[in-house]
């Protein structure tokens, strides 16, 4: 069976599907075997999930507005 | 006398050695790059362990190859040296003559005459080779070993092919001449004469399996970090032999990696250059990567590919690359006037051996990629994929001729009100701004690192986007383009304030381990202990409180949801950078998020 460090090597890869099929066997028999790595997975696969689906840094429409209003108020100034 | 110096090497130089115990004597071709023993000793590692051993397919078999590839490219060096060489591992003088004038001829077991048309064909018109011609491969016996082995053999004759027409050696005999008539392949109709540029779709590789290989006990890996920052796919599909590949790392190293003569950015250029020519979209990317990771703008990456006359390059580094297409797509047309010419731009005989090597190298991998359906590490530049077609009628006229190609416009979304904005219209621009607002302001705060200075650039931005947009040539998407003018506005600021973190390549360690801690399990549905807008908060402060350049990287990916290609783009970052930074962000969020994450924290008693 592979090691820890070795299973973290492709770790990132694993993370976005992008191992080969040998590859994705290897690591997945270390993780059924592997306490700590099986943890580590499961914890990036929800922080994953966990930010791409916060809607973070939404700029509501409230604050944009305003912002391309003055931007285009002042543009339409400068041309006439 | 072969078109460059040659120098007289120690009896005792190994390659030499080797060359004497196998043959009797060390073949013109290789003296004609005693310049640069380092690339005699790369020539003489591919042959030792491509060639000279039986394997799952044996010496005489892979001699025939590379004769019937010789014979295949009009190549009179190669042709009388390898059937000198079949003739000495006891072939019949019958069956050389009819190797060289139709295999068909000559004798051969229904195995070994599929082989050769399966070679021919990779070697005469790599884009047609499919799963289907693997296929026919498989139902004669062959193993996936005997496969590999026939792939790379054929890369082999390649290799040897580009250095002959660029090294001109005298042959070694003077013995058999190829005939003036090409054999026609099974199946080969007059669409097969032009490259078939969607063939690849028709079955996907990859042809062998490929066994895991653990960089720590396979060693020669380092090698490969060493020259493109990460292992790709190109060198994964190879572990089924730890052999060939170690023999073909170790010549990748002393071609490469040395920077003594050409730079590192001038080879690259030239693989980038010739794998266009040779319209392989997997060497394409991976190049353009490379060299955006070594500093070179994507757009400049992207115009090589398309036409490098066109990019800005010097005029000296566009002749080289002139030199390099034409040895490795045109053959034939090649003479000692073309070394003779670049030397006019002031190259040294060893950074033109060096040229044709890199050269060769390049048609040797450009083989093995499509022999073995090796699968893309990531998406070449849609510049070059939409102007295929129209490149590979261009390959089929020698270039210059016919004036240049120009990057058409890539595909956009946005381009009709861009055009109009161009042309002056306030409501295309704003229609434009409120589409991509979102992407501006994400992007102004994973570089400022605060919303609230984010908000205040976006008026900065806007404005010289507006004041800009003239000069937006459409090389790029116009987000991309406006990307680039929110990172310049906030850069800017930043400037003008203090702390300033640089989002360039090489201005963190990435190299540096960054190691997990946080070990405890978490819970089941974990979001679902707290409202949405304090998870959403927790998450801004943790994508805030990561270092600009993780911050930058897991804003576009995660929140922006851009593919990893768009982000490196964006950020002008090679993929392998960005995946990178994208795991260890993504790790540095985990630690983050772990204390309120992990089991009996709320607990399920709340």
């Amino acid at each position: 069976m592979i090691t820890c460090e070795e299973f973290f090597a492709e770790f990132g890869d694993y993370l976005e599907d992008q191992v080969s099929p040998e590859v994705r066997k290897e690591l997945e028999l270390h993780l059924s075997q592997c306490r700590a790595c099986h943890v580590l997975y499961d914890s990036s696969l929800k922080t994953i999930k966990i930010v791409t689906e916060s809607s973070s840094f939404d700029l509501p429409d409230s604050v944009s507005n305003p912002i391309i209003d003055r931007v285009m108020a002042k543009l339409r100034t400068d041309r006439s | 006398m072969s078109f460059l110096s040659e120098v007289q090497l120690d009896d005792g130089f190994a390659p030499f050695v080797a060359f004497r115990e196998s043959f009797g004597f060390v073949p013109r071709l290789l003296q004609a790059q005693t310049l640069l023993p380092r690339v005699v000793e790369a020539q003489a590692k591919l042959e030792g362990a491509v060639r000279l051993q039986e394997g799952a397919i044996s010496r005489m078999q892979k001699e025939r190859i590379l004769l019937s590839i010789a014979v295949d490219r009009r190549d009179a060096y190669c042709t009388a040296l390898d059937s000198k060489v079949l003739s000495s591992l006891g072939a019949s003088e019958g069956q050389i003559d009819s190797l060289l004038n139709d295999p068909r001829n000559a004798d051969l077991s229904a195995t070994d005459l599929t082989c050769l048309q399966f070679c021919l064909k990779l070697a005469r018109h790599a884009h047609s080779v499919s799963s289907e011609d693997v296929e026919a491969l498989r139902a004669c016996g062959f193993g996936d070993e005997a496969i590999f082995e026939a792939v790379i053999a054929t890369a082999l004759a390649i290799y040897r092919c580009t250095l002959s027409v660029g090294l001109g050696p005298e042959p070694d005999f003077a013995w058999r001449t190829p005939p003036a008539k090409r054999i026609s392949l099974p199946h080969e109709g007059a669409s097969d004469s032009l490259p078939h540029v969607h063939a690849a779709a028709k079955g996907k590789g990859p042809y062998v399996p490929a066994p895991y290989l653990s960089p720590k006990t396979f060693a020669s890996f380092d090698v490969v970090k060493k020259s493109h920052g990460f292992i790709p796919n190109f060198f994964r599909a190879q572990s089924l032999r730890p052999d060939l590949l170690d023999a073909e790392l170790q010549a990748v190293d002393r071609i490469l990696v040395p920077e003594d003569l050409l730079t590192r950015v001038q080879k690259e250029c030239i693989l980038l250059a010739v794998s266009a020519a040779n319209l392989n979209s997997y060497c394409v990317a991976m190049h353009c990567n490379l060299l955006r990771g070594l500093g070179m703008p994507s757009e400049e990456g992207d115009q090589i590919a398309v036409d490098y006359h066109e990019s800005n390059l010097s005029e000296a580094d566009r002749a080289l690359l002139d030199f390099a297409v034409k040895l490795g797509t045109r053959g034939p047309e090649f003479s000692r006037e073309d070394v003779a010419t670049l030397r006019t731009y002031g190259f040294s005989e060893e950074q033109i051996l060096e040229c044709e090597v890199v050269t060769a190298l390049n048609n040797f991998a450009n083989t093995l990629q499509m022999g073995l359906g090796i699968e893309p590490d990531f998406e070449p530049p849609p510049a070059f994929e939409q102007n295929k077609v129209h490149l590979s009628d261009s390959a089929q006229t020698p270039i210059g001729g016919e004036g240049v190609v120009h990057l058409i416009e890539v595909a956009d979304p946005d381009a009709e009100w861009v055009a109009q904005a161009q042309g002056g219209s306030l409501e295309a621009f704003e229609e434009l701004v409120r589409r991509h607002s979102q992407l501006i302001y994400r992007t102004l705060a994973a570089i400022l690192g605060n919303p609230a200075d984010a908000q205040d650039a976006m008026q900065d931005t806007l404005l010289s986007a507006f004041k800009h947009i003239g000069g937006f040539q459409g090389r790029s998407k116009f987000s991309t383009w406006l990307v680039s003018i929110a990172r310049n506005a906030a850069l800017q600021r930043l400037r003008r304030g203090k702390n300033v973190e640089s989002l360039d390549e090489a201005a963190y360690n990435d190299e540096e381990e960054f190691r997990p801690r946080q070990v405890r399990a978490w819970q089941d549905d974990p979001e679902q202990f707290y409202s949405k807008s304090e998870v959403r908060q927790l998450v801004e402060r943790g994508i805030l409180a990561l270092p600009a350049n993780y911050r930058a990287v897991v804003m576009l990916r995660d929140i922006q949801q851009l593919s990893t290609e768009e982000v490196a783009q964006q950020l002008g970052l090679s993929v392998p950078t960005v995946k990178t930074r994208l795991l260890r962000g993504r790790l540095m969020l985990r630690e983050w998020l772990s204390p309120h994450f992990t089991a009996n924290v709320r607990g399920v008693a709340q």
